[in-house]
């Protein structure tokens, strides 16, 4: 359960001060399926990187499961990246010198797992983003950028995080396998209670989760309830 | 992969840069190592030397030493005032004879006693009488100068007619009554063959011969001579290392003091110091009690000492230069990590991004600085091996040319003085070239160690410095 309350983030830029995030508040349930949609610019990387404590909101707070990140000191936040969140970031980020499966296993190394245990996970996490076998022991640098983002999604799934933050996640990627890493996301909010907050530009994408935002002038609307249970129904 | 992996993989990330790193690295170890032998070499060095000599005094009478000059003599009394002085360990006090062949000295009464000069006349302090034993030098150039300057000096004395023995000169032969089993500059004598003289304060008719005398009058142990027409039996052979040195035979003191009629009179006192620091001091001390009217006291081994003083500023050199090429590998270290920080801001940053801590972080930038500084040690290691031995010759030569200007100094005295110093001199040119440097494992190891940790120090700064760096960084380019 994540709780966001009325966070703000402002820039300065020389003597302009924009806000991207200005008085977002809303809720997810565990277990959710979100979208954010919103124009280039308009903040949705911003809000994501406050809910992944990978940034501190100028004003407001962000509760998860009941704790404050805002009352956390640096190390406890440290802790929250590493065992609650998977964060895919829009550029990927991943370490260029170092294999597809070596950046799939980093996650895991710092949360202690055993050398043999987590070869094992990295295998099959990059087995179901589809990554050729023959190229898990392939450095990042010599991957396409599909390929690249498959494997920066395989390594946010390393932990079993109870919050996976996705920005883009299918930018680079063909219809089909989009569809896959959708269908992938979803399976892990359903059978594994993932709470899932991805970030698009792809209506297809964005019609196919629980809930849909749209970040505005640093608001954020939700635009319709629980599509799949009205589509069912 | 694990940190220790990573560390290495980055280590050659850059393969080039790596290379030269390690050169740099390599310069300044291996002449840390290098100085650091040579520190250890020396050091030894002047501790063996400290150990040995550096701390011996020789009181003589006020305006006398050797067989030469004048003055009242010393006395059993006055060893025991100098025993009393603060940081004197021992005091050995020596009667010196100067033994005539009987074949040279027919003109005068065989077998008796010649007073040449009595206190307050000509050359003090010495004694002559006859002896069964031949000098096993020849008189040469040297000793024929030598007799003549003596002949004039005693002339000058109570005049007791060898004057005329000029013909048939031999160089007199050295008897020294000791207090103890050391030589007159304190040494503990080498007794090649036999033993010692038990004890060195009472009389008793056992010698001890130099190789040379020995050998020359083809005398053993067990043999027998004679001193003043009274026998004596060889108890041991010495090897005093020179040829003036083993051309000399020593008797208990009180034999020697009985032999010259003169009972509690001593020729000179070698003082031993407990420590080369308290060398200057004791001197000081010894001489005001003693009186200077009365006594000199001189630093015997004057010489060793400035090749001590000049191999312990090649010591400190060397430490300096050791802790400078130490703290320069340490700026080296210091600034690469700094620079391979700043590099790679935005790969820290996703570490931390994904949930690393700040000391995985840290512990990644000091191990990888730790396979720079172990490459450079290897290489290190191996231009000391070739280099430290030249590199400590080359210090040592550059400073015994100071040292040895110094060390003429005190060499330009009278029979004695002019033979001690010569001989001295040649001891402290031979040690300085005998500090040999040899890179001994252990000390290469101390070397390395110090290099690692000076390393870890500077490989910190930089480590800590990630700690600084925001995650949220990596989202924007900077
Ligand atoms: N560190 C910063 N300093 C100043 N301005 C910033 C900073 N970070 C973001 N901005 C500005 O905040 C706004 C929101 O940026 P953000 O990256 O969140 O947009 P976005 O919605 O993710 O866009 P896109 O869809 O193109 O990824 C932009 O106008 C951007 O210029
Ligand atoms: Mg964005």
């Amino acid at each position: 359960m994540i709780e966001v309350k009325d966070l703000v983030r402002q820039f300065k830029t020389g003597d302009r001060t924009i806000k991207p995030v200005n008085g977002v508040s809303f809720e997810l349930e565990k277990g959710t399926l979100a979208s954010i949609v919103g124009k280039s610019g308009s903040g949705k990387s911003t809000l994501l990187s406050l809910l992944g404590a990978l940034d501190k909101p100028t004003s407001g707070d962000v509760v998860v499961d009941g704790v404050s990140l805002a009352g956390l000191p640096d190390g406890k936040l440290t802790e929250y990246r590493r065992r609650d969140i998977g964060f895919v970031f829009q550029q990927f980020n991943l370490i260029p010198n170092l294999s597809a499966i070596d950046n799939v296993m980093l996650p895991m190394e710092f949360a202690g797992m055993r050398k043999g245990a987590r070869l094992e996970r990295a295998r099959t996490l990059l087995e179901q983003v589809q990554l050729d076998p023959e190229k898990h022991s392939r450095r990042i640098n010599r991957l396409s950028g599909g390929e690249q983002q498959r494997v920066a999604i395989a390594r946010a799934l390393g932990n079993e995080p109870k919050l996976i933050l996705a920005d883009e996640p299918t930018g680079n990627l063909d219809e089909q396998t989009g569809d896959h890493i959708i269908e992938l996301l979803s399976s892990l909010s359903r059978d594994h209670n993932t709470t899932i907050l991805v970030v698009t530009h792809d209506r297809t994408l964005a019609q196919k989760t629980d809930r849909r935002f749209r970040l505005q002038q640093g608001q954020l609307t939700e635009e319709a309830v629980r599509p799949r249970v009205v589509a069912g129904a | 992969m694990s940190v220790l992996a990573r560390s290495v993989g980055n280590a050659f990330r850059n393969k080039i840069r790596t290379s030269a790193v390690v050169a740099v690295l390599a310069v300044a170890i291996g002449l840390a190592l290098s100085m650091l032998v040579a520190n250890q070499a020396v050091g030894s060095k002047v501790q063996e030397l400290n150990a040995s000599v550096g701390t011996v005094l020789t009181v003589n009478p006020a305006g006398g030493q050797g067989f030469e000059g004048g003055g009242e003599p010393l006395t059993t009394a006055e060893s025991a005032t100098a025993a009393a002085v603060p940081n004197v360990v021992s005091v050995v006090g020596t009667k010196a004879l100067r033994l005539e062949n009987e074949s040279a000295t027919s003109t005068s009464s065989t077998g008796t006693t010649s007073q040449q000069g009595g206190p307050g006349g000509g050359p003090g302090g010495g004694t002559s009488v006859t002896t069964s034993l031949k000098a096993a030098i020849d008189a040469g150039t040297l000793g024929n100068r030598n007799n003549t300057n003596s002949n004039s000096g005693a002339a000058g004395g109570s005049g007791t007619g060898n004057s005329g023995a000029a013909p048939t000169f031999s160089l007199p032969i050295t008897a020294t009554g000791i207090g103890a089993e050391v030589d007159t500059s304190g040494k503990a004598l080498n007794i090649t063959s036999g033993t010692g003289l038990g004890d060195y304060t009472a009389a008793s008719t056992k010698a001890l011969l130099g190789t040379t005398l020995a050998d020359k009058n083809g005398l053993k142990v067990g043999s027998t001579f004679t001193i003043a027409g009274k026998t004596f039996t060889v108890a041991g052979i010495f090897d005093a290392g020179t040829t003036f040195g083993n051309n000399a035979v020593y008797t208990t003191l009180a034999e020697a003091q009985a032999l010259a009629s003169t009972p509690g009179e001593l020729s000179s006192m070698v003082v031993t110091v407990n420590s080369m620091d308290n060398v200057d001091a004791a001197k000081t001390a010894l001489q005001s009690a003693l009186g200077s009217d009365k006594a000199d006291v001189t630093q015997g081994q004057r010489n060793l000492e400035t090749a001590v003083s000049s191999l312990d500023s090649v010591k400190n050199i060397s430490l300096v230069a050791f802790i400078a090429a130490l703290g320069t590998a340490g700026l080296i270290i210091l600034l690469i990590m700094v620079m391979l920080v700043r590099e790679r801001r935005r790969e820290i940053g996703v570490l931390k991004a994904i949930g690393a801590r700040n000391r995985t972080i840290g512990l990644q930038f000091v191990l990888e600085a730790l396979v720079l500084v172990a490459l450079g040690s290897v290489v290190g290691a191996a231009i000391a091996a070739f280099a430290s031995g030249s590199i400590a010759s080359a210090l040592i030569s550059s400073n015994s040319t100071t040292s040895a200007s110094n060390q003429r100094g005190p060499g330009g005295g009278g029979f004695g003085g002019g033979f001690g110093g010569g001989g001295a001199f040649g001891g402290a040119s031979q040690l300085l070239t005998s500090v040999t440097a040899s890179a001994s494992p252990s000390t290469i190891a101390i070397g390395v160690a110090a290099v690692f940790a000076v390393a870890v120090v500077g490989a910190l700064v930089p480590a800590l410095l990630t700690a600084r760096i925001r995650p949220i960084e990596v989202l924007r380019g900077e």
